[in-house]
Formats: C-alpha cells, structure tokens, sequence
C-alpha cells in the first residue's frame, strides 16, 4: 500500500508539472494529496494523514474553479517536463530506497519527489495557477516530509493544509498595475 | 502567551492596515497600534521560555529575539521618518507582515513550520502588485523553500555521512536562495515598489530566518559541521567579491544598493560560518547593522536615485564611512570579531577576509552619493540611522547580550 | 583622584563638540569657542590627572562587545602625546575662523584621537583611531570638497591592520592590553601590520604622500588639524610596539628597516623641499621631513632614540600649529618657522636631530651608515631652508585664517626652547620608561647636560650662547629688498624621476578597462543568466557544491 501511495504522489506530481489548465492542475493536486496522506496513515500519523488529504482536496476543488479552462495536460513543448518527471522519479528513487537506510524508502521516495517536481513546476512556469497550485503541493510535500521526524507533524500538515487551501483561494489572473 | 501575541498582533495590524487602505490615517493609527503591542510582546518574552496556549509549543530563541527587536525598530523608524514620496501606511502594512511573518518563523517549533511559513511569505509577496509577473517573482523564493525542504529531509534520512552533508547542502542553498545572494540571486527591477522587490528578503526577513535556521541546523546535522561552515565561508566570500565590485561597477544606483546588501550577507555568512562565538558576534552586528543602517538608508536614497541626485557632501561622506564599515560604525567591530574568529580557527582564512575588506570602501563612496542632499525629516532619519550605528560599533555588548551573546 | 576622571579629557572635547553643534544649529557665533574650549580644558585636565600622581593610572570600565573592554590608562606616554594631539589642534581652533561645522568635526576627531592614546588596549586604540581618521577626513570635505586629501581607503586600511593586530595578539597571547601582552605574541606579522598602519596613518612615505599634498589645499584650516591629529597617531604606535615587545622590536632588523625608512621619509622630504617652486610647496615637505626624522630616531631602539623621537614629535605639533598660520607673503615670520623646522642650532628640532642621530651612531653597525645619511639628510633640508627664504609665495590664501604674529612667537619659542632641552630630555625619559627601560645616560648638573653612552651634552652651555648670538642677530638683522622670482636659487637638484612618477602615477589612474572588455564584468547579464530564464545556473551551482561537499 505504501509503494502505491507513494506512486500516487509521484503521479500527482507528474500530473501537475504536466498540467496547463484548472483540471489538471486540480486532479494532480488531489493526487498528490492522497499519496501523501496515505504514506502519512501507514506511518500510524493518522491526523496527519488527515490534514493533509483534507488541505489537497479542498485546494484541489478550489483550483477546478478557477484558472485557464480545461486540463491542459501534455501540451505541445511538454518533452522536457516529461524527462523531468521521470529523472525525479529514478533520482528519487535511488535517493529514498538506495543510499538512504532503514525503513520508511517510499515516504522518502514520495516527498522528495513531490518537492522537486512541485518545485521545477514552480520554476518553469509562466502560469500564475500553476504557480500557485505547485505551491500548495509544495506545502503539503514539506508537511509530509515532517512525518520524518514526528514530534510536531500534525502542526506542520494543518499549517500546511491552510497554505494548499488558501493558495487556491489567491486569484489565479494577474492583478493590474504595479 | 508572548510568542503567540508576537504573531497575532502584527498579523492582525497588517490585517487592518491592509482592510482600512482607503482610510490611510485609521489604518495607520490602528497598524501601529497593534505592531506596537506585538513587540511588546516579544520583548517581554523570556528568551526560551514555551508557550502552549494554542496546543503547540512556541518559543521564541534570544537571538531570534533580538533580531527581530531590531527588526522591529528599524521598521518603527522608517515608518516614522517615511522617505519622501512613500505612503506611510503602506510601509506599515507590509512591514506588519512581514514581522508577523518573522515572529511565526522565529516561534515555530519545527524547522518544517518556519520553512512553510516562509512559503505563505513568498506566496503573499509575490500577489500583491509589483512590475514584475508573479510567476517571475516567486521563483527564487519558492526555490528557496524547497531546498531548505529537501535539506530537512535530507538531514533526517538514516543513511552514510553523505545524507548528512547533502542536507547541509540544501539548508545552506536554500538559505542564500532566500536572502537572494549568490549564485541565486533573484530578479531585481530597480523601479519596482521596495516591498515587491528583493529588498525586503535580504535586509528585513532574512535576517530573521538566517539565524532560525542556522540555529536549528546545527542541531539537526551535528556531523556535518564542517562541511555546513565551509560551504557558509565560500559562499560568503564570493559574495562579499562579487557584491563590493558590482556594487561599484554596475550602472544603477538601485542596483548597486542591492549589491550592497549582497555583500554585507557575505560578511555575516563567512561569520556564521566560522561557527565560534567571535563569528556568530559578527555576523548579528553585520545583521543588526543591516536592519538599523543600511535598509533605512536605501529607502531614504530612493527618491535622490530617482532624481538622479548625487552630492560630495559631509553627509555623503559620514554615510559611506557607515556603509563601509568604519569605525565608529558598527561594521568595524563586526570585522574586529570577524577577523577573530577567522584569525583562531585558520590564519590564511582571516588573511582573505582581511583583503576584502577593503573593497566596501569604493562602492560606499559611491552610495554614500546617492543618498542626494537630504532635508527635514530625510536628513534627521540619517542622522538616526548613523548615530544608531555609532552607538552599535562603540558598544554592541547591550546587542550582544540580547542576543544571548 | 578617582579612576574615572580618566574619562574627562576624552569627555571634554566630545562635549565640546556637542555644544559647538548645537550652538551652531542655533545660530551662535560661539561655536568654535566652545569646541575650542572643550580642548583647551581637555589639556588642562589631562596635565591636572597626571601632576599629583606622577605614575600610571588604569580604569577598567567592563566589555564592549567586540573582544575589548573600555581600558582607559594614562602613563607618561599617553600624557605626552596626548598634548602633543590637544595643544596644536586647541591652538588652531581658537585662533583660526572656522564653521561651526568644522568646528564640531574637528573637535570630535580629537576626542577620538585622545581615546586611541589613552587606550589601555590595542583594539580600542584601533576604534578609536579609525574613528579619528574619519573624522579627519570628513573635516577636509566639510571645508572643501574637491581639494586634496588623504585616501580614505589607506586610513580604513591602515586602521584595519591595527585592530587585526590587536586580534592576533589576542588569540596568541590571550589580551591585547599593552601591559600585559606576553612578549612572545609580539611577533613578526604582529609587528608588520603595527608598522604598515604606522606608516600608512601617519601618511610616511619618501614618496609625495597626503601629508604633503595636503598643503596644497585652498584653504590650510583642516590640512594643520589633520596632520596635528593624525601624524602623531601613527608614531604612537611605533612607540607602544615597544612596550608590546618589552622594550624592543620583535627582530632587530625591523629598528634597521624602520630607521632606514624614516631617512628615506625624511631626505624625500628634503629633496622635494630643496626643488619647490613657491613658498607654499617648501612648506609641504616641513613636516613630513620632520616626521621622518621622528620615525628614525624612534626607530633606532635604545632609549636614547626614543626620547629624541618625542621631542622631534613635540616639535612637529608646534610646527604643525605655526604652518597653517603663516601667511604667503614673504617675511620674518616665514624665515622664523622655518628655521626652527629645520634644526637650526639653538632650535628644539636641531636637539631632537642632534639626539636621535646620536643615539643612532651610538647603536653603531648599520644604523650608523643610517644616522650618516641621516646627516646627510639634515644638510639638504637646511639648505632647503635657506632657499625657501627666497621663493615666491603660493596660491593665495585668505588672509582672515593667517595668523602671523602667532606663529612667529611659536616659532621663536620651538627655536628658543633648545636650552631647555634637557628639560625635554627629562620629560622624554619619563615617557620612555613606561615603554621600555630607563636610558642609560642621565642629567648631569641637574638639567644642564645630558649624559649619554657615548658623550655630555653641555645643552645649556652650548645652546645658550648660541641663543643669545642668535638673538643679537636677529635684533641688528635688516630687512633686504625682497627677491624677484626670476632671481630665485635654482634648486641644487632636479627631481627628474618626480616628473616621471607623477606622470605615470596620472597615467595609472586614468587607467580604464578598454570598451570591449567592459561586457566581461557585467552585473546585469550574470543576473539575468541566474534570475531569468531556466535556472541552470541555480542547478550548476547547487551541483557543484553538492559535490564538493561530498567528495
């Protein structure tokens, strides 16, 4: 279960680097969440994992009204992105199951690919929903990541939750004027 | 209960500041009101003493403490000797912000719930207006996130001793990202509102958020000390070449006001990174002296830059001896416990950094010009900053100490 | 007397200051009176302090913050030069006209010039030193932005040495107090940066550094103060080294390359001084000339020498009060001033000279071939002497800043002074011995002569008849007609080599990287690969740290 969670927030991350419009960027969001929030219950972190499922479906329902109509997914120029996703997944892999020790390699595995992709989607983008979509992924990724060391992980996924859920609420057109 | 007033009061004054913009003199009034109070709070906190009254332990660190004291003040004074042309209140409100900002990042409990506050700071900064797109000005911010992100992660991996240095990379990386050093320097537009612009992460936030998480790292990675100090040294010291020639070279003034600020962070990050008492010293004074001396100075400039004035006058000159870090300034004994602690860990270390030193004086000079000729409430406002600055180069105990120091 | 008057010589000129502004703010035409007052009463409380105790006095004030405490000490040494700083500059801020403006700056400096001296520690000395550099500096800008002054970047420099010098010996000695650094941390690179501030404060240079262009200023209120305060400090130093050292430099090669040095300060001095076109361009070798000599003198290591480089110190801040003073129009008050800086006999400075090169021919060896140049030296800066008698005057200057009477009565006293030598002498040792062990000669006849290793200096005898010649001289002397400029003595030698220095030096600093070049230093394009566009540069670099961090 956990390796599908895991490769649950991988594809929730592929989906939104992949992703153009409101749709898409909606359903990697929710992807992700629940990726992440899976690996959080099979860590016993159970009010983590709802925080974090909570935070990404809202976020998620919020980002399908509003941003570029559609979903967007795999447009034209999109090679790169795909490359990109699958060298984060092989990296992460090797990163999270390989050199890292002990249990836990899918939690590993799934938070560090949910940062970098949520990142590279942040960098990369001229698009201020996906934008601000990859920065609630982010936020749920880096309260996932606190699971790692649990003395204050619930905190950290409701803070996290509020980030996921407030980004989506921010309008996703550019304001006028300076 | 301090550490939670210390964020809900600015956040509220920003709150009401922010709804009250069409009645500027109300939001005003009231912004202050409640940053005032939220100060109080944090300077009525008992440096490490927890707090529980949200069911999450909050506390607030003597160094973080002091900075944001600091932070605080340089606010109040900027705010009260607004530059010309500056609306008041708009200083306020995202000054409020950003100090609630600050004061959530300094009493988080975790690394992880400063890292995240951090990204709601850059997420705001980022939408409210500015010249640039959004998606251009969140870049290097979020980037900051997730490197310090993946460098938590990193850190708490179990693994071989490379996990632990690849964590320290992230911290380190992620930290220069959000102050906006080199090599991730961030996108400046030298006509954009100082509050959209970079401005606000290297000389407001990011001292703040520098010492947070360089405290936290070293309690995170205790085995990767070495490596965390030199990869802070180098980067320093590249900073501190490439800030001083470009703050010279370059052709704005704007610019060369960031520049400057790039090389002041390469100061404080070579005394961070020397990581004996000396160099922390150092590098909070290079962080206080950045808060009270430089960041008012360059809003002050802002106006004279626009006009395109430059003068040779005394003023001018007292102001690129601040800048430069002579003494009576408090850049000088920032250098002195520098120097120290550079001279007791290496020898050729304190020998590099005292060569550099010297390269603040050509681009002081030149920003020292652009400060124009300053009247009434401009002028008093320098005055202030430079006597600030005076008083914390000739006896920065009282600062240290606040720090913890 | 409480430990914490210490605080009030350094106090009153601050005060001063303070009172200067605010008077000026408002209008007040007391403002330079108040500074000046601040300094008058800073000499006499520091002469007050000293007189009923006659022993060194410590206050201890508690930590600072930046690894030094506030520890104040008034010794002998820091007596004398802290009166070798006040009295000039109290001189020149009552007599000459100045801004209020001026006036605060200038006073302040000096009371940044006295915490250095009376700095129980190296670090504080460096502030404080630092502090007054600047301060000196701005001075120079506030009366005129555009004319010459030192390089700030070598003052800051120069400063900087020192308090690194103070951190060194700190790490290997544990303090940086004078009194009680180890001997054994006083080592080569400590003494180095010691000597390199030294020089580069006091602007001691063979070459024509700022202290000698300086007096091509305008206006000549700010160029006095500025040497008055800061040439002084820079020998200050020189002499703690000593104290550092327990009484010596850390190698005795450092005495030979610092007396060498002085010479080399002195006889560039001199040699521009002899081929000076106008009045005004003689003037601005005077002190570095003498200067040079004071760095010989303190350089040679024995006691002996020591003294004589505090009397040739004492003789520079007369000297430094009677230049700004001087008009432009030729004169007696001229000819006064300059034969009492350039040691003619019975004069304070021929005493100084005649010691300092006595102590170096006593030391024997290489400082004797040094103390022969350094005769050599003293010829040539007489005969520039004599020779500036007959040169035209310089730029003008306003006359309302010239004080003539007041220099030719300085002048006449640091010429007069010379059969009071021993009594210098006496004051000298004093200072000495708190640097090092008392000489070896003595008084003889209580001040009459001075007894050295190698001779009697019947001081009295010798200089008192030489004084009251002089004197009969000067009452019988009449007025010759004044010499055209065309009828000048030609210099005894041109200074071939100054024309082609000068000229490279302009072209040195007119240099520009060439316009194709320009784009390799480029701000903007570096900001925008990293900011702008894709972040390889980001991912480049964070993968070249990560690698160099792992490896």
């Amino acid at each position: 279960m956990t390796e599908v969670a895991a490769f649950a927030a991988w594809l929730g991350g592929a989906i939104l680097v992949l992703a153009d419009a409101r749709r898409g960027l909606a359903l990697g969001l929710a992807v992700m969440a629940a990726g992440l929030a899976g690996l959080a219950f099979a860590a016993g972190q159970d009010p983590t994992a709802g925080a974090l499922l909570a935070g990404g479906v809202v976020g998620a329902v919020l980002r399908a009204r509003s941003g570029p109509e559609g979903w967007g997914l795999m447009q034209p120029g999109s090679t790169p992105r795909i490359i990109l996703t699958v060298l984060t997944a092989l990296l992460a892999l090797y990163v999270g199951a390989s050199v890292a020790t002990g249990d836990g390699a899918p939690l590993r595995f799934a938070v560090v690919v949910a940062i970098v992709l949520t990142a590279g989607r942040m960098l990369q983008g001229s698009e201020r929903a996906a934008a601000l979509t990859a920065a609630s992924g982010l936020a749920l990724a880096l309260a996932a990541g606190a699971t790692l060391a649990p003395s204050a992980s619930f905190s950290a996924a409701i803070v996290a939750a509020v980030i996921a859920a407030g980004a989506s609420i921010l309008p996703a057109a550019e304001p006028r004027g300076a | 209960m301090e550490p939670e007033l210390a964020v809900a009061l600015p956040a509220a004054g920003a709150a009401f500041a922010a709804a009250l913009r069409p009645r500027p003199r109300l939001a005003l009034g009231l912004g202050a009101l409640l940053g005032a109070g939220g100060m109080a709070a944090v300077v009525l906190s008992a440096p490490g003493a927890a707090s529980n009254l949200l069911g999450v332990t909050l506390s607030l660190s003597a160094p973080s403490r002091s900075v944001l004291i600091v932070a605080a003040a340089s606010l109040a004074f900027v705010v009260i000797l607004a530059p010309q042309n500056a609306e008041r209140s708009t200083l306020l409100r995202w000054g409020l912000a950003g100090l609630a900002g600050m004061a959530a990042i300094a009493v988080a409990p975790t690394p992880d719930i400063s890292v995240l506050v951090l990204l709601v700071l850059v997420v705001l900064q980022a939408t409210g207006p500015g010249r640039r797109p959004f998606v251009r000005r969140l870049r290097a911010p979020a980037l900051a996130v997730a490197l310090i992100g993946l460098g938590l992660l990193f850190a708490r991996m179990p693994g071989p001793p490379s996990l632990a240095r690849l964590g320290a990379v992230g911290l380190v990386a992620g930290l220069v990202a959000a102050i906006g050093a080199l090599p991730y320097i961030h996108e400046f537009d030298p006509e954009e509102m100082t509050a959209s612009s970079p401005i606000p992460w290297m000389a407001f936030v990011g001292p703040v958020f520098a010492v947070v998480v360089l405290t936290r790292a070293r309690e995170l990675l205790p085995s990767a000390t070495g490596a965390f100090g030199a990869m802070l040294i180098g980067l320093g010291l590249l900073n501190i070449v490439w800030g001083c020639i470009a703050s010279w070279r370059t052709e704005l003034g704007a610019a060369a006001w960031r520049y400057s600020f790039i090389a002041d962070w390469g100061l404080a990050l070579c005394g961070f990174g020397l990581g004996v008492y000396e160099g922390q010293a150092g590098a909070l004074l290079i962080l206080y002296a950045i808060l009270l001396g430089r960041l008012p100075l360059y809003l002050w400039s802002r106006q004279p830059l626009r006009e395109k004035i430059q003068k040779d006058r005394p003023i001018n000159l007292l102001v690129a001896a601040a800048l430069a870090g002579s003494a009576p300034f408090a850049g000088f004994p920032a250098r002195i416990l520098l120097l120290r602690g550079a001279t007791a860990l290496y020898w050729p270390l304190a020998l590099v950094l005292a060569a550099t030193l010297l390269l603040w004086v050509p681009s002081s000079l030149r920003l020292g010009r652009t400060v124009g000729m300053p009247t009434g409430r401009q002028l008093l406002g320098i005055v202030i900053a430079l006597g600030a600055s005076a008083a914390l180069g000739l006896y920065p105990q009282p600062f240290l100490s606040l720090a913890g120091l | 007397m409480p430990p914490l008057a210490l605080l009030v010589p350094i106090g009153l000129p601050i005060l001063g200051s303070l009172v200067a502004a605010l008077l000026g703010r408002a209008g007040s035409g007391a403002a330079r009176a108040a500074a000046s007052v601040g300094l008058w009463s800073a000499a006499v409380a520091i002469v007050a302090l000293w007189l009923p105790v006659r022993s060194t006095q410590e206050l201890t004030l508690g930590q600072l913050g930046f690894g030094s405490g506030l520890d104040l000490r008034l010794d002998a040494m820091s007596l004398v030069f802290s009166l070798i700083v006040l009295v000039p500059a109290a001189t020149l801020l009552s007599v000459q006209p100045r801004s209020w403006q001026e006036s605060t700056v200038a006073a302040l400096g000096v009371g940044a010039a006295v915490l250095a001296v009376e700095a129980g520690g190296v670090l504080l000395t460096a502030v404080a030193g630092c502090t007054a550099a600047t301060l000196a500096v701005i001075q120079l800008d506030v009366e005129d932005v555009s004319a010459p002054r030192p390089s700030w970047a070598l003052l800051l420099a120069a400063w900087l040495a020192v308090a690194w010098a103070g951190v060194v010996l700190q790490v290997q000695g544990g303090t940086a107090v004078y009194s009680a650094v180890p001997v054994s941390a006083m080592t080569l690179p400590v003494f180095a940066l010691l000597g390199f501030a030294a020089i580069f404060s006091a602007g001691l240079f063979p070459w024509r550094g700022w202290a000698s262009r300086l007096w091509a200023r305008p206006s000549l209120r700010a160029a006095g103060m500025t040497v008055a305060t800061l040439q002084p400090l820079g020998l200050y130093l020189l002499v703690r080294a000593y104290e550092l050292g327990d009484g010596r430099y850390p190698n005795p090669n450092l005495n030979l390359l610092l007396a060498a040095w002085g010479v080399l300060v002195a006889f560039g001095a001199a040699a521009r001084a002899q081929a000076a076109t106008t009045r005004r361009e003689y003037m601005a070798e005077v002190l570095p000339g003498l200067a040079g000599f004071a760095l010989m003198s303190v350089a040679v290591g024995s006691a002996l020498g020591l003294v004589a480089g505090l009397i040739l110190t004492a003789t520079v801040a007369v000297i430094a009060i009677c230049l700004p003073l001087l008009p432009e129009r030729a004169g007696p008050q001229p000819l006064l001033v300059a034969a009492a800086a350039a040691g003619l006999p019975p004069s304070l400075a021929f005493g100084g000279r005649l010691l300092g090169l006595g102590a170096a021919f006593e030391h024997g060896g290489a400082m004797g071939v040094i103390a022969l140049a350094g005769v050599a030296t003293w010829l040539l800066a007489a005969a520039a002497a004599a020779r500036s008698v007959g040169l035209a005057a310089g730029p003008g200057r306003p006359a309302a800043e010239t004080f003539p009477r007041v220099a030719a009565i300085l002048g006449g006293l640091a010429v007069a002074a010379g059969p009071a030598l021993g009594l210098a002498y006496y004051a000298g040792s004093t200072a000495a011995s708190d640097v090092m062990s008392p000489p070896s000669g003595a008084l003889g006849n209580g001040i009459a002569s001075i007894v050295t290793v190698s001779t009697v200096i019947p001081v009295i005898a010798l200089l008192g008849p030489l004084l009251v010649v002089g004197a009969i001289a000067l009452a019988f002397a009449r007025p010759v007609p004044s010499v055209g400029r065309s009828a000048a003595r030609p210099p005894l030698f041109k200074l071939h080599g100054a024309i082609l220095a000068a000229r490279i030096a302009g072209e040195v600093r007119a240099m520009a990287v060439p316009s194709q070049y320009r784009s390799l230093f480029n701000p903007r394009a570096l900001e925008s690969a990293a900011a702008g566009g894709t972040p390889i540069l980001w991912l480049a670099s964070l993968v070249a740290i990560a690698f160099a961090v792992t490896r």
